[in-house]
């Protein structure tokens, strides 16, 4: 008999990031998971509110991607209201977007890849870690953090405040650049672009370096699905462009605007998470997908600027195309770090710039999706608005959830090479670890001044929990 | 005044309040702006801590107090208060690159920017139960201790500003 633990509500609060393995009677892996919180309480708190205040509250879902939830809900706003932005605003808002990818991705790759590629895959977890990555390397720690910094100043300097931005509203941006701003903001993406030339080639050549060390990473670590993101005029977008959907093979099964997202993304709750997940529903068929950085290159042509580009045509003759190596995501981020600061750098030149940054808006009821490639994937904000211009409903579906199908069934792989027949729990928990901080999840972010929750496993049979593996132990 | 009392306190409140307990620094940040606080320092709040904690640093700060949601298995709404060195280690590695604990962000400030890093860091945590809630309510302990947790910020601000006229 197989079945599968429920998290029981009181003990889902201990501080543990839960992974939960459940084997069968024959000692095999059943299912597996990770056990994250739920979004559906902040969709009901946005009932009720006025339509034009979405772009903020959104905003403080989260103080990692708060630049995304942002410029999701305008254009799901401008869609409402029938109206579109002057370009110069949509080149404000996507300069904003640039400065938030460089922050968001220096993060990830020096925070989640940086112990693995710095210290090495089978380094002692004592050393392994962001504090370790700084000892053994201070100068390129301090770059990284430079160019994550410089991310931050061209996301607030745009986006008008700290932590979350205030200056995209329906209809446009609420300033027109200056001069002396504009010159700011110039250097600072110059600056970047040329840290990234000693950081990308310093991080890609670790990368391969462990991909060396442990061919495993590419025999082993391979989890085909399908791939959603935007394209637009044949290029890989972030903020406009329809969705595109291709197979496990590459090939392009569909292609729809985001507001027709509920027609082909079935969203269905799991018996064991908080989390509802996401498949592609492709006639009576449902299918597995990914979004994120890998996930966008699969579906599309090219970023358009030269560094991304260069290193993207070796991505692909490294890691094919579609790639489903779960370990060269790292490499996609470093990728859109480059094509980042070089489209930043783009925006900047560009004349359009400098004209008028806002159309006026009305609210006279309707509904409204809007969509971004937020960091970590396909982000989609979906509002049913009324007459008084307030909102009467709200959808959100973010990158975490549309990647769960697959951080889970990775969670499954890496656990069935180091589970059966082994008692090596540092070696299940150093592959459990290692397959979800490529996805790089939104998990909960309490609790901050302890760090990172640590992570859990529980090893049930028959209902009845039989281990549980913590660093502690 | 003196060049040590003149060394200025940043106080920076940690947290998310649409996220149930995690909401309590913001709730504290918000006393913090009724009370009359000893030495004029800084009072800032901030989504999620981390590095950005850096980022916050002048290097003219003399101390800087971390007020945020913690769980160290004390029943809710107790509120610690501990020096920097005194936290516990993160035992394991991040599998989410969202935050990163003030003992590490130390540790990497001391590396990487030395110079900015105040003498005295101490965190104000406010143990909290329900951080898995988007839009939930805070526990009522919890939310009793807000109070509590401001006091303690100010009784540590006023003690800053004694030690500073001893030194003189």
């Amino acid at each position: 008999m197989t079945r599968t633990i429920r998290i029981d509500p009181v003990t889902r609060i201990e501080g543990h990031a839960k992974v939960f393995l459940e084997l069968d009677e024959d000692g095999e892996i059943a299912s597996a998971g990770l056990v994250v919180n739920e979004l559906r309480g902040f969709e009901r708190i946005l009932v009720g509110m006025a339509a034009e205040q979405m772009p903020l509250v959104t905003a403080r879902i989260c103080g990692v991607c708060p630049t995304a939830h942002h410029l999701a809900a305008t254009d799901a706003l401008e869609h409402a209201a029938g109206v579109t932005p002057p370009p110069a605003a949509k080149l404000l808002r996507e300069l904003m977007y640039m400065g938030h990818l460089i922050h968001s991705h220096t993060l990830s790759l020096f925070v989640l890849q940086g112990p693995d590629l710095i210290m090495g895959l089978d380094a002692d977890p004592a050393v392994r870690n962001i504090v370790g990555v700084v000892q053994a390397n201070p100068d390129a720690a301090k770059k990284a953090l430079r160019c994550r910094s410089l991310g931050q100043k061209i996301n607030e300097l745009v986006g008008g405040r700290g932590t979350h931005p205030v200056t995209s509203v329906a209809g446009g941006i609420t300033f027109e650049l200056d001069d002396s701003r504009h010159k700011m903001l110039s250097g600072w993406a110059d600056e970047t672009l040329a840290l990234l030339s000693e950081l990308v080639p310093l991080a890609k050549g670790l990368l391969l370096q462990q991909i060396e060390l442990h061919p495993a990473l590419m025999a082993d670590w391979i989890v085909p699905a399908w791939s959603l993101g935007t394209v637009k005029d044949g290029r890989i977008s972030m903020l406009d462009g329809p969705l595109r959907a291709v197979d496990e093979a590459g090939n392009t099964r569909l292609e729809f605007p985001a507001e027709a997202y509920d027609g082909h993304l079935e969203e269905s709750v799991i018996e064991w998470s908080y989390m509802k997940q996401v498949h592609i529903k492709d006639g009576d068929r449902h299918h597995e997908y990914r979004v994120g950085p890998m996930a966008r290159i699969n579906v599309g042509g090219t970023y358009g600027t030269p560094l991304a580009d260069a290193e993207l045509a070796t991505l692909r003759e490294l890691g094919g195309q579609p790639c489903h190596a779960v370990v060269l995501q790292t490499y996609s981020r470093l990728i859109e770090l480059l094509y980042a600061a070089e489209r930043a750098q783009e925006i900047l030149r560009d004349p359009a710039l400098g004209g008028p940054t806002r159309v006026p808006v009305q609210f006279t009821g309707g509904r409204g999706v809007g969509h971004v490639e937020a960091p970590r994937g396909t982000l989609i904000h979906d509002y049913e608005i009324d007459d008084q211009g307030l909102v009467r409903s709200a959808n959100l579906i973010v990158a975490t959830q549309q990647n769960y199908a697959s951080i889970n069934r990775v969670i499954a792989q890496a656990a069935a090479s180091h589970v059966l027949g082994k008692a090596d729990d540092a070696a299940l928990l150093n592959a459990v670890e290692f397959g979800i901080r490529c996805f790089d999840p939104c998990l909960s972010c309490a609790t901050h001044a302890l760090g990172e929750m640590p992570m859990e496993i529980a090893i049930t049979r028959d209902t009845q929990v039989v281990r549980r593996i913590t660093r502690a132990d | 005044m003196t060049l040590a009392t003149a060394a200025s306190t940043l106080v920076c409140c940690i947290g998310n309040d649409l996220v149930a307990d995690d909401g309590v620094a913001c709730r504290v940040f918000e006393r913090l702006q009724a009370l009359e606080l000893p030495g004029s320092p800084r009072v800032e709040q901030v989504g999620v801590g981390g590095l950005d904690l850096l980022e916050l640093l002048t290097g003219a700060e003399g101390s800087l107090v971390v007020v945020d949601a913690v769980q160290f298995g004390a029943p809710p709404g107790t509120v610690h208060c501990l020096d920097w060195q005194d936290l516990p280690a993160a035992r394991g590695m991040a599998v989410s690159a969202h935050a990163i604990g003030l003992r590490e962000t130390v540790e990497v400030g001391k590396v990487v920017c030395p110079d900015k890093l105040p003498s005295r860091i101490v965190l104000v945590g406010i143990e909290g139960r329900r951080f898995d809630e988007l839009g939930g309510a805070m526990t009522p302990e919890t939310a009793a201790a807000v109070d509590t947790a401001a006091r303690r910020v100010r009784d540590l601000l006023f003690t800053f500003e004694q030690e500073a006229e001893v030194d003189e």
